[in-house]
């Protein structure tokens, strides 16, 4: 009676984003995107890389909530404090060792996960409103421990990163970081699709969508849903990583609940349960957030305006609506 | 926090009777404030299953609607209480009306209702700080004396003793209206079974407009109640964590257990400012929630765990 539940009336399990004629559309973007992305680092001044290495960050952040709250419909709002320990965990680790930066990005995800399982195991026994208050609980905590443990952090007084080094080569600037923030995006993508479209992926929904019915047709669902949790913190730790590799500078006043909030807001107003919706959410809301980070009263209006809107009009987001339709053709044709 | 009596490292036994007196005290005060805010947030999801993300701006906004007519229209508090109250309860009433009932009726659920709330968190945040009002901290005259009240060790002031008192006055109030009115019924009825309730005449969509009216009432009423003891700024909406905790360590859905966690928390709050560190304050609501969701999730008072029918 009291169910949370995430979108109920979602396409069906099997019916994801296939249709031909979004997969085509799909090709396009994608090599829009590759092209825009290319002539990128020629055209364009340290601060407009600087902003595009961020919504890189931000698209993989993204990725990961899509990851549990639209493949796996659990509601978890402690994604900053992952990419947080991913951020401190790959800055540490490259002040240390100076290894390969994708050394350090990997144990930043890798503890990410590790931490996420663990609270994923305490917080899944839970479901609706109970984990994302749980989550949301530990996200806060988390970042009370981010501005206190001084040792590590800078406390509040932040903390300088040592650049991060790919043999020798030290990554000074947005530019020299550009092309890895760009390919650790793909792969993260790659893998987000990839996961979506293997068994795995539709075990998950299926989760979504029912976990008793899951659990009888054989799908251990108190395990899918930790193991998604897992993953979906560490691609928040190697979020984390990546925006190590362009920043020299980190303070925990960024890594509160507003953040968690910025990315939800991306991965529901895109679609929820939709990749594209993720990547496309996550472009806008970045977008809107840097540019509208001086005036922040007004950028608060219309985020509030823009949140309220998209819940009233809109309340499937960008993307849904075509699965929506996609979905009811293939069944006319079905029937037909 | 009063308390840097002594250095915390050398207690003597009646070092610690004092600071227990003293935390237990200040934290009933500040507790029926929590307490108050929990109400309104158990209110409102027992009725529309909406946890409400923008009860501490909801609060917030009452102490800025207080403030304005009090410095900048230069009204007299006999106007600018009641008026308060009446500003933010229709506010609410509006934003159920306008915003929640078209989510709720677009099929939206869960997610869709928290990033609805989200988003009036955000717009009423934002709208304060375009005042620029909110660019200093301030704080509304008080009315009562901050003389102290020594209450056996302990030392309140008259404030004090006067937010507690309207806080336990406006619980016993609520008491009241939820047990003996047709509409307090009625709005349980609702919270049990909205279908049930709808069948035998109650209009759910006047209802939950009451509901969100009500806890806007209770917001500004614990605005007014605590503005004149601490300073404002659009982030004292954070308060809402600690009032979400209380209605967690209650349990979610239970209205005494709201007041039983919101003086939990209060008086947790104070002891471990007294106790461990004033540092350490900001993180116990969260280790309140956690330890409560994983020890005992249905809280002191939510009854029964609840289990998703399919």
């Amino acid at each position: 009676m009291k169910s949370m539940s995430l979108d109920r009336s979602a396409p069906a399990v099997a019916a994801g984003e296939n249709s031909t004629q979004s997969m085509s559309l799909d090709r396009w973007a994608l090599a829009a995107a590759a092209a825009i992305l290319l002539v990128l680092p020629f055209t364009v001044t340290g601060y407009v890389l600087y902003v595009v290495n961020l919504l890189m960050v931000f698209v993989v952040l993204a990725l990961g909530m899509h990851v549990v709250i639209g493949e796996a419909g659990q509601f978890a709002l402690s994604h900053t404090a992952f990419y947080g320990i991913g951020i401190y965990t790959a800055g540490m680790i490259n002040a240390a060792w100076h290894p390969p930066f994708f050394v350090s990005i990997l144990a930043g995800g890798l503890l990410s996960a590790v931490l996420g399982y663990v609270i994923g195991f305490l917080a899944l026994r839970m479901r609706d409103i109970y984990l994302a208050l749980a989550t949301f609980a530990f996200g806060e905590a988390m970042q009370w421990v981010f501005l206190n443990w001084e040792g590590v952090t800078g406390g509040s007084n932040g903390m300088r990163m040592q650049p991060a080094e790919l043999f020798g080569l030290k990554l000074t600037n947005d530019l020299q970081a550009y092309p890895f923030v760009v390919l650790l995006t793909a792969l993260m993508l790659w893998l987000t699709v990839a996961l979506s479209r293997s068994q795995y992926g539709s075990s998950l929904r299926a989760v979504r969508e029912s976990d008793v019915a899951a659990m009888a047709m054989g799908i251990n669902a108190r395990a899918m849903k930790q193991s998604a949790f897992a993953i979906s913190a560490a691609f928040a730790g190697i979020a984390g990583g990546m925006y190590t590799l362009f920043t020299s500078f980190i303070h925990p006043e960024s890594l509160g609940f507003q953040t968690t909030i910025l990315v939800l807001t991306m991965v529901v107003v895109g679609g929820i349960g939709s990749v594209r919706g993720a990547v496309a959410g996550a472009i806008a809301f970045g977008l809107i957030s840097e540019l509208l980070r001086q005036a922040l009263s007004i950028q608060e209006v219309i985020y509030g305006v823009i949140l309220m809107g998209f819940m009233m009009f809109m309340p499937k987001g960008l993307f849904a609506d075509r699965n929506k339709r996609a979905a009811r053709t293939t069944t006319a044709e079905a029937q037909r | 926090m009063r308390g840097t009596l002594t250095s915390r490292n050398n207690m003597s036994l009646s070092d610690i009777w004092l600071f227990l007196q003293q935390g237990v005290l200040s934290g009933l005060v500040t507790g029926s404030v929590y307490a108050l805010l929990a109400i309104a947030i158990v209110a409102v999801f027992k009725t529309t299953d909406v946890p409400n993300f923008a009860q501490g701006e909801m609060f917030m906004i009452g102490g800025y609607v207080a403030l304005m007519l009090l410095l900048v229209a230069g009204l007299s508090y006999v106007v600018v209480i009641p008026l308060t109250l009446v500003v933010v309860a229709a506010g609410a009433a509006l934003f159920q009306r306008v915003v929640m009932e078209r989510v709720t009726g677009s099929k939206g659920v869960g997610v869709q209702l928290v990033i609805a709330t989200l988003g009036l968190a955000y717009g009423l945040k934002g709208l304060v700080r375009q005042t620029g009002l909110g660019d200093t901290p301030r704080s509304l005259p008080s009315l009562v004396s901050s003389d102290a009240v020594l209450i056996g060790d302990a030392a309140l002031t008259r404030l004090d003793v006067v937010i507690f008192v309207v806080a336990v006055v406006v619980m016993v109030l609520l008491y009241l209206m939820f047990n003996k009115t047709r509409i307090g019924k009625a709005m349980r009825a609702v919270g049990m079974n909205p279908r049930a309730a709808q069948i035998v005449g109650i209009r759910l969509s006047r209802i939950r407009m009451m509901v969100w009216a009500m806890s806007g009432l209770i917001s500004a009423l614990a605005a007014l109640l605590i503005t004149p003891k601490v300073l404002i700024t659009p982030d004292i909406a954070h308060i809402a964590i600690l009032a979400y905790a209380a209605a967690i360590v209650g349990g979610f859905t239970s209205l005494p257990g709201a007041v039983l966690g919101g003086l939990i928390i209060g008086i947790l709050e104070n002891l471990v400012g007294l106790f461990i560190s004033t540092n350490a304050i900001v993180v116990a609501p969260f280790l309140a929630i956690l330890v409560t969701l994983v020890a005992r999730p249905q809280g002191l008072l939510g009854g029964k765990p609840q289990v998703k029918k399919v």
